[in-house]
């Protein structure tokens, strides 16, 4: 039996199943969210249509921008400090010796498990209950207080939650980059006496331009969306002062069962993602035009 | 004495052990102090100074897990996440396979959807794929779970079994062919075979994230029948509120399976999260 894969319908008989299950569970939830977006939704009953009200609610709720406030915050910090850490490890942790290779393996260990087992295991170090904190902070004059009662440092918590799981996802990412530069360029740069801040800064960064900048996009596309921190480390408090917009979009859903808001809140959540989502395909296009 | 640079030599030895020390230290100690925790009776847990070591070690907590029905969510959790796994894996085989070795309209648009919804953060898929599933009666399933879970992890089973696929020489299969095997024949004899680092790498990834969701769970399934153990873990948050001797166990129990198939399988980890290839 030939076949001519060009003009027949065989290569799609392959692909078609993983298509038809992306549309049905990708492309057509997004349909319906925004159908529910433009409606009175009661539970699950849509009585009317109401057109762009529900967003109006969404953009003016108090609610809403107090949690943009907290996910810019959020998203900011934990995205400089995870990427420093991240280029840091990536950078330190480079060569293939057997002390690194197995420090590598350890630094994943809070990536792979459970996001909500990694914030429940914080929550217990942060907790007053414990005595670790005061332990550790005792010594240096900060008072018996509890972490997460306080909204900067029950932030700051957050942040250290963001750090600690996904800077060894910033650190793989960026050392694939690293792994992909000729090791020639460091030697000759070497001969001609350049000093190793000078090789990082002439050569390192420009070369890693675009895995730095894929980085950083799929950490911050992570970071503004990311729920589960928030939720279990802090539940969004006190006073709402870490509930990011994830948070507050879940709970608008599925604590409130405001569906019509929380399908509009969700769509201008997702358009902001195409945004970056945009930027990265394009990355990734350069980088294979580039490599 | 020692020549200086030879002291020198052992003192950057030296700091470099320090760093790696400290660097494990941070990375570990939430999962070495909730592991200590789980092992204290309960009477030490909330002693200060507290102790880094249980002095009386008791596995009282796993007990009192084991006894109100955590099995039953153990056992949920390992149906989803079998099924995802197999369910990912052949079907992402059988998209990634034509995608490496046939030319047909419309690939470029494939490739460009499929780094596009690997792009897409779930959470703000959840309220309106929450609204689906309950239209189409899958909420409360497990199915409805494996469907959700297979539909995410599947832009990655393909790109990264795509990537793989690349790297096989066509000539195995074609002599296969030539032999008298179909296409589909060839490729589960021969090329499948060959692929094995993708192929587990692909699925790991699934599985762990199948394992470790949450957030598609906890939204989904609301019915006690159809909960897996993150669920679990979360409502136990408010029941045993501030009870951190079955919490912590209950951790442990998510955590230690996901550490064991990590160290087993920990290279093939890179490739996933790199959406690259998958070194053999």
């Amino acid at each position: 039996m030939h076949i001519n894969p060009r003009s027949s319908w065989y290569p799609y008989r392959f692909v078609l199943p993983v298509l038809a299950i992306e549309i049905l569970f990708v492309g057509v939830p997004l349909i319906i969210g925004v159908y529910y977006s433009l409606h009175k939704a009661d539970y699950f009953q849509l009585t009317e249509f109401v057109g762009l009200q529900n967003y109006w609610t969404v953009i003016n709720s108090p609610v809403v921008r107090e949690s943009l406030a907290a996910t810019a915050i959020f998203s900011i910090f934990s995205l400089v400090i995870t990427f420093g850490v991240g280029l840091a490890l990536a950078l330190y942790l480079e060569r293939d010796t057997r002390l690194h290779v197995f420090t590598r393996a350890v630094v994943l260990v809070p990536y792979t498990i459970a996001m909500l087992v990694g914030s429940l295991l914080l929550k217990w170090i942060f907790t007053k209950d414990a005595g670790i904190m005061y332990l550790v902070l005792g010594p240096l004059g900060v008072p018996d207080i509890s972490v997460l009662s306080d909204p900067t440092s029950a932030m700051a918590a957050l942040v250290y939650n963001a750090v600690w799981r996904d800077s060894a996802f910033a650190m793989i990412l960026l050392m694939a980059g690293l792994k992909g530069i000729n090791g020639q360029l460091y030697a000759a740069a070497r001969v001609d006496g350049a000093s190793a801040w000078y090789r990082f800064r002439r050569i390192t960064l420009p070369l890693l331009r675009v895995p730095i900048l894929i980085t950083l996009i799929r950490l911050l596309i992570h970071f503004v969306n990311v729920l589960t921190f928030a939720l279990i480390l802090t539940g969004g408090g006190p006073n709402n002062a870490t509930q990011t917009m994830g948070l507050a979009m879940y709970r608008m859903g599925f604590v409130d069962f405001r569906l019509g808001p929380a399908n509009a809140l969700a769509f201008l959540v997702l358009l902001f993602n195409l945004v970056l989502i945009f930027i990265l395909l394009r990355l990734f296009r350069q980088k294979r035009v580039a490599g | 004495m020692s020549a200086p640079w030879k002291r020198r030599a052992r003192l950057r030895q030296w700091v470099n052990v320090a760093v790696v020390v400290v660097i494990c230290i941070v990375a570990l100690f939430p999962i070495f102090w909730g592991l200590s925790t789980s092992l204290k009776p309960a009477s030490d847990i909330l002693e200060y100074p507290p102790k880094l070591i249980p002095t009386a070690p008791t596995l009282e907590h796993y007990r009192q897990l084991f006894s109100t029905g955590i099995l039953k969510y153990i056992v949920n959790s390992t149906i989803v996440s079998t099924f995802t796994v197999v369910l990912c894996v052949v079907l992402a085989a059988l998209a990634g396979y034509a995608l490496a070795r046939f030319e047909f309209r419309g690939k470029a648009i494939v490739l460009f959807l499929i780094v596009a919804v690997m792009s897409i953060p779930l959470p703000s898929l959840m309220v309106p794929t929450f609204t689906f599933l309950a239209l189409l009666g899958l909420n409360n399933t497990l199915l409805g779970l494996i469907l959700l879970y297979t539909a995410y992890q599947l832009p990655l089973a393909v790109w990264v079994l795509y990537g793989y696929f690349q790297t096989i020489p066509t000539e195995f299969e074609n002599a296969a062919m030539i032999d008298g095997y179909s296409r589909l024949q060839a490729l589960r004899r021969v090329v499948l075979p060959l692929s094995r680092p993708g192929l587990i790498a692909a699925g790991l990834f699934t599985l762990t994230f199948a394992w470790n969701d949450f957030v598609v769970a906890v939204v989904m399934n609301s019915s006690d029948d159809a909960r897996t153990l993150p669920v679990a873990i979360y409502n136990y948050l408010g029941f045993f509120g501030r009870e951190w001797g079955p919490l912590t166990a209950a951790a442990m129990v998510s955590i230690v399976p996901v550490i064991l198939v990590f160290i087993i399988f920990q290279k093939y980890f890179l490739s996933g999260m790199t959406g690259g290839g998958v070194k053999g």
